[in-house]
C-alpha cells in the first residue's frame, strides 16, 4: 500500500510525511521536539494545552501542531521568536499555581515541566505576590495518588481512562483555575491497566503509591527488557537503583504493546530483588550427607559426567521465565537421550485492554510460551511430573515446584539449576546457581511469534550463571565444539538446529524484536 | 681520637658575655610591651564572625551542620540533590516516609573523611538543610566516627558558611 506523501519544511528542514499526519509527528521526522503536554502517540489529541502552538506560514494565528495535519508546501516554525513567546506564556500560566516541590516530587527529573520551563520558560515569576491554589493529595486507587497542586490539567488520564481502557472514571471537574482532575465517587481507578495513568502523567501529578520516594530519576539505571509476567511479551525498562530493582515500565513498542503495561505486570518485579538466591555451584559427593560448595570447574565436570554416564529416560521440568537460550541448550545438553519436557504454565485471570487492538494480560502467566513449544517443551507438567518415576535422569531448570508436586518426584537422580534454594534441594546430587532474567541476556518469543530480546538491568549474585553457559560448557566437555562465550553466540547458534530462528542474530531483533514463521511440528531436529 | 674533631679553643677570660645577654634581654622586654599577636590555642579560638580578635573567614567550609525547623527535626527532605552534585561522592542518604506522609531522610550520612569541603551540596540544597560549618576542631578517638550520621549533623550547633563575603557578594 503506498501512502500519498506531502511535503513539508519545519524549520528549515524539508521532509515528507503521510498525508494526514500532525505537523508534531512530522516535526520529529524533520529532528524538531515540540514541547507538548496534552498530545501522546497513543492518545487521542484535543489540543488543550496550547503548548504545542508553532508558527505556520500564511495561517493567521499560531497552529496548535498536535491536531494541524500537514498540507503540501507548508513551512513551519517551530522555533519562531512568536511560537516561543507563545510557549513562554503557556509555561507562565502553568507555574502560576504550580508548587515549588519538585524536591519531594517523584517526577522531578523526568518532568517535561520541568523540562520546558529549564528550556524555555521565564527566568523568574511575575506572581510572588499571590497564594497559590491548593487542593489536598487525593487517593484514587490501589497504586496511584492524585496529587492536585501539581497537575497541569493535560487531561491524559482522563483520555487514556475513556477512550483506551473503555472505562470513564476520570473527569475533568469544576473550571478555569478551580479546575482538577476528578474521580467518579463511587468508583476507585482500579482497572487492570489503570497504572498507565502515572506514566502518561507529564509531571508529578499521579503517582505511585508502590514507587513513591523510592529514588529519583537520576539515580535509576534502565535497562531495556521484555515483561516475564505473560505471554504478551509487552516491552518494559527494568529501572533498577544499585542493582535493586525499583520498578518497571512499559517501553514504547507499536507493534506489540504501544505506550502500555498492565498493573499485573507492572507490580510483578519483587522476586527479582530475592535474597535467598544460590551463589555457588552445591555438590554431593559420593558418600556425602550434605551438600557441598564447590568451583565451577568441578560442578561442570560433575554435570557432564551425569549426563553422559545416563542412559534412559531424562526428564526436564523448566520454568517458562526460562529464555529461549536456557531451554533450547539445557534441551540439547541432554539430546542424546529420550526427553520427556515441560514447562509450568499458571493461568491466571485475562484482562483486555480494549484500546489497542491485540492487547491483554493473558491468561497464561509465561512470557515464553511459544519458545519453550519452539524448542521442544510441552505444557505437560503432570504427565513429566509422572514421567519422574520412571526416569534416569530429573533435570529442573529453574522451576519452583508446589509441596505436592515435590511429593510426586521420583527418586532418581535429581539435578537442579535455580535462582533461589528450597529445603528439599538436599536430596539432589547437583544444585547450580541460576542467574534470572533481570540478570542475564536472552530471548523470549511471545503469543505473535515475536521473538524480542531483553537486556542485562543488574549484576547477578556469586557465582550464578546463565542456564544456556552451564549447558554449553558441560557439553563443550563431553566433546561437543562451537561453545558460545556470550549470549549473542548462544542465541545465534540456536540456527543451526531451530531452522525457524536461522539466520537470526541479535542485531536482527534490535530492541523491538521480530516475527519468525513457527516451525511445522515434525521437521525439528 | 677516631675521627678529627677540631677543638675549639676559646677566650677564657678576655671576653665578657654581658653586653651580649643585655642585648638579648633588651628583645624580650620591647615584646613584654608589645601587643600579643600569637593565639592562645586552645584557650582562645578563632571565631566565624568579626566580634573574636581572631577571625575566621565567613566563607570557611569545615565540616557540616544540617539545619533544623521548629520541631527540631532535620529540614532535610531527601531531595537527592547533595548526593547527585557531590564531588567526592561522599553523602549517603537513603529517602523515606515519616508517619505524616513527608519525604525525610532515612538515612544522611556524610563521610567527612571522604569530603573535599567544596560546599557544593549547601549550594545546590533547595530547603537550605545541609550547610558546611565555620568550624575547624575535628579530631577524634576513632576513624569511625568520622561518618556523621544525620543525629549528629543536626546537633551540631556551629556557624554555618555565608560560602561567599557578604561584603562583597559577587567576589570583586
Amino acid at each position: 500500500m503506498t501512502q500519498e506523501l506531502v511535503n513539508v519544511t519545519i524549520d528549515g528542514v524539508p521532509v515528507s510525511v503521510p498525508k494526514g499526519t500532525p505537523i508534531i509527528e512530522a516535526a520529529k521526522q524533520a529532528g524538531v521536539l515540540v514541547p507538548h503536554y496534552c498530545y501522546h502517540p497513543s492518545l487521542p489529541a484535543p489540543a488543550v494545552c496550547r503548548m504545542c502552538l508553532v508558527e505556520v506560514e500564511k495561517a493567521p494565528k499560531l497552529m496548535p501542531a498536535c491536531v494541524t495535519t500537514v498540507a503540501e508546501g507548508q513551512v513551519v516554525h517551530c522555533n519562531s521568536a512568536t511560537a516561543k513567546k507563545a510557549r513562554e506564556s503557556v509555561l507562565e500560566f502553568l507555574l502560576i499555581n504550580h508548587p515549588l516541590d519538585c524536591p519531594i516530587c517523584d517526577q522531578a527529573g523526568e518532568c517535561e515541566l520541568q523540562d520546558y520551563v529549564f528550556q524555555e520558560g521565564r527566568a523568574s515569576t511575575r506572581y510572588a505576590d499571590y497564594a497559590k491554589r491548593y487542593n489536598p493529595v487525593e487517593d484514587f486507587g490501589p497504586d496511584v495518588l492524585y496529587v492536585a497542586n501539581r497537575c497541569i490539567l493535560c487531561t491524559r488520564c482522563v483520555r487514556f481512562m475513556e477512550d483506551v481502557a473503555d472505562a470513564a472514571v476520570l473527569n475533568v471537574s469544576e473550571r478555569g483555575d478551580r479546575a482538577f482532575i476528578g474521580i467518579d465517587p463511587a468508583q476507585r481507578l482500579d482497572h487492570p491497566w489503570a497504572g498507565n495513568v502515572v506514566d502518561l502523567c507529564p509531571v508529578g501529578s499521579l503517582i505511585s503509591k508502590d514507587f513513591l520516594h523510592k529514588a529519583r530519576a537520576w539515580d535509576l539505571d534502565k535497562s531495556a527488557s521484555v515483561c516475564p509476567g505473560c505471554t504478551q511479551g509487552c516491552n518494559i525498562m527494568i529501572d533498577t537503583r544499585d542493582e535493586v530493582v525499583v520498578r518497571l515500565r512499559p517501553r514504547a513498542n507499536l507493534e506489540v504493546n504501544r505506550h502500555f503495561m498492565c498493573d499485573v505486570g507492572r507490580m510483578d518485579y519483587r522476586w527479582m530483588n530475592r535474597g535467598d538466591r544460590i551463589e555457588a555451584p552445591l555438590v554431593r559427593e559420593a558418600g556425602s550427607p550434605r551438600l557441598l560448595a564447590v568451583d565451577w570447574d568441578r560442578a561442570l565436570a560433575r554435570l557432564a559426567e551425569l549426563v553422559k554416564g545416563t542412559t534412559g529416560k531424562v526428564v526436564l521440568l523448566a520454568s517458562g521465565r526460562s529464555s529461549l537460550e536456557a531451554l533450547a541448550w539445557v534441551r540439547r545438553l541432554v539430546a542424546a537421550q529420550s526427553i520427556t519436557a515441560a514447562i509450568k504454565v499458571p493461568i491466571g485471570e485475562a484482562a483486555v485492554l480494549p484500546g489497542v487492538p491485540n492487547l491483554a494480560l493473558r491468561r497464561e502467566r509465561v512470557p515464553n510460551l511459544d519458545g519453550a513449544k519452539l524448542v521442544g517443551y510441552t505444557t505437560e507438567w503432570q504427565g513429566a511430573l509422572d514421567a519422574t518415576r520412571s526416569s534416569a535422569l530429573t533435570i529442573l531448570l529453574d522451576a519452583a515446584l508446589e509441596e505436592k508436586e515435590v511429593k510426586q518426584l521420583g527418586g532418581g537422580p535429581l539435578v537442579v539449576l535455580s535462582t533461589v534454594h528450597e529445603d528439599w534441594y538436599d536430596s539432589a546430587k547437583l544444585v547450580l546457581p541460576l542467574t534470572s532474567m533481570a540478570e542475564e541476556h536472552g530471548t523470549y518469543i511471545n503469543r505473535d511469534q515475536r521473538v524480542q530480546r531483553f537486556t542485562q538491568a543488574k549484576a547477578a549474585p556469586g557465582m550464578a550463571r546463565a542456564a544456556w553457559w552451564i549447558a554449553a560448557e558441560a557439553l563443550a566437555l563431553n566433546g561437543t565444539r562451537g561453545t558460545p562465550s556470550s549470549a549473542a553466540e548462544a542465541f545465534a547458534a540456536l540456527g543451526a538446529w531451530i531452522p525457524s530462528l536461522g539466520g537470526l542474530t541479535y542485531a536482527d531483533l534490535g530492541l523491538t524484536g521480530r516475527i519468525i514463521e513457527p516451525t511445522p511440528a515434525g521437521s525439528r531436529e | 681520637m677516631a675521627i678529627g674533631v677540631k677543638v675549639m679553643k676559646r677566650p677564657e677570660t678576655e671576653v665578657s658575655y654581658i653586653r651580649a645577654t643585655l642585648k638579648g634581654m633588651r628583645l624580650t622586654f620591647k615584646h613584654m610591651f608589645q601587643p600579643k599577636v600569637t593565639m592562645q590555642y586552645p584557650e582562645e579560638k578563632s571565631t566565624g564572625d568579626e566580634r573574636g580578635t581572631y577571625t575566621i573567614s565567613p566563607r570557611w567550609r569545615g565540616t557540616h551542620r544540617m539545619m533544623a525547623d521548629e520541631q527540631g527535626r532535620s529540614k532535610c527532605v531527601a531531595c537527592g540533590l547533595c548526593p547527585q552534585i557531590c564531588p567526592a561522592n561522599c553523602i549517603k542518604l537513603v529517602p523515606g516516609e515519616d508517619e505524616e506522609g513527608n519525604r525525610y531522610p532515612l538515612i544522611y550520612e556524610i563521610d567527612e573523611f571522604r569530603c573535599v569541603f567544596c560546599g557544593y551540596c549547601q549550594e545546590v540544597c533547595p530547603e537550605e538543610a545541609i550547610h558546611v560549618g565555620v568550624h575547624y576542631e575535628n579530631a577524634e578517638y576513632n576513624r569511625g566516627r568520622f561518618v556523621y550520621d544525620l543525629e549528629r549533623l543536626t546537633a551540631q550547633t556551629h556557624p554555618v558558611s555565608s560560602l561567599w563575603d557578604p561584603t562583597d557578594a559577587r567576589g570583586e
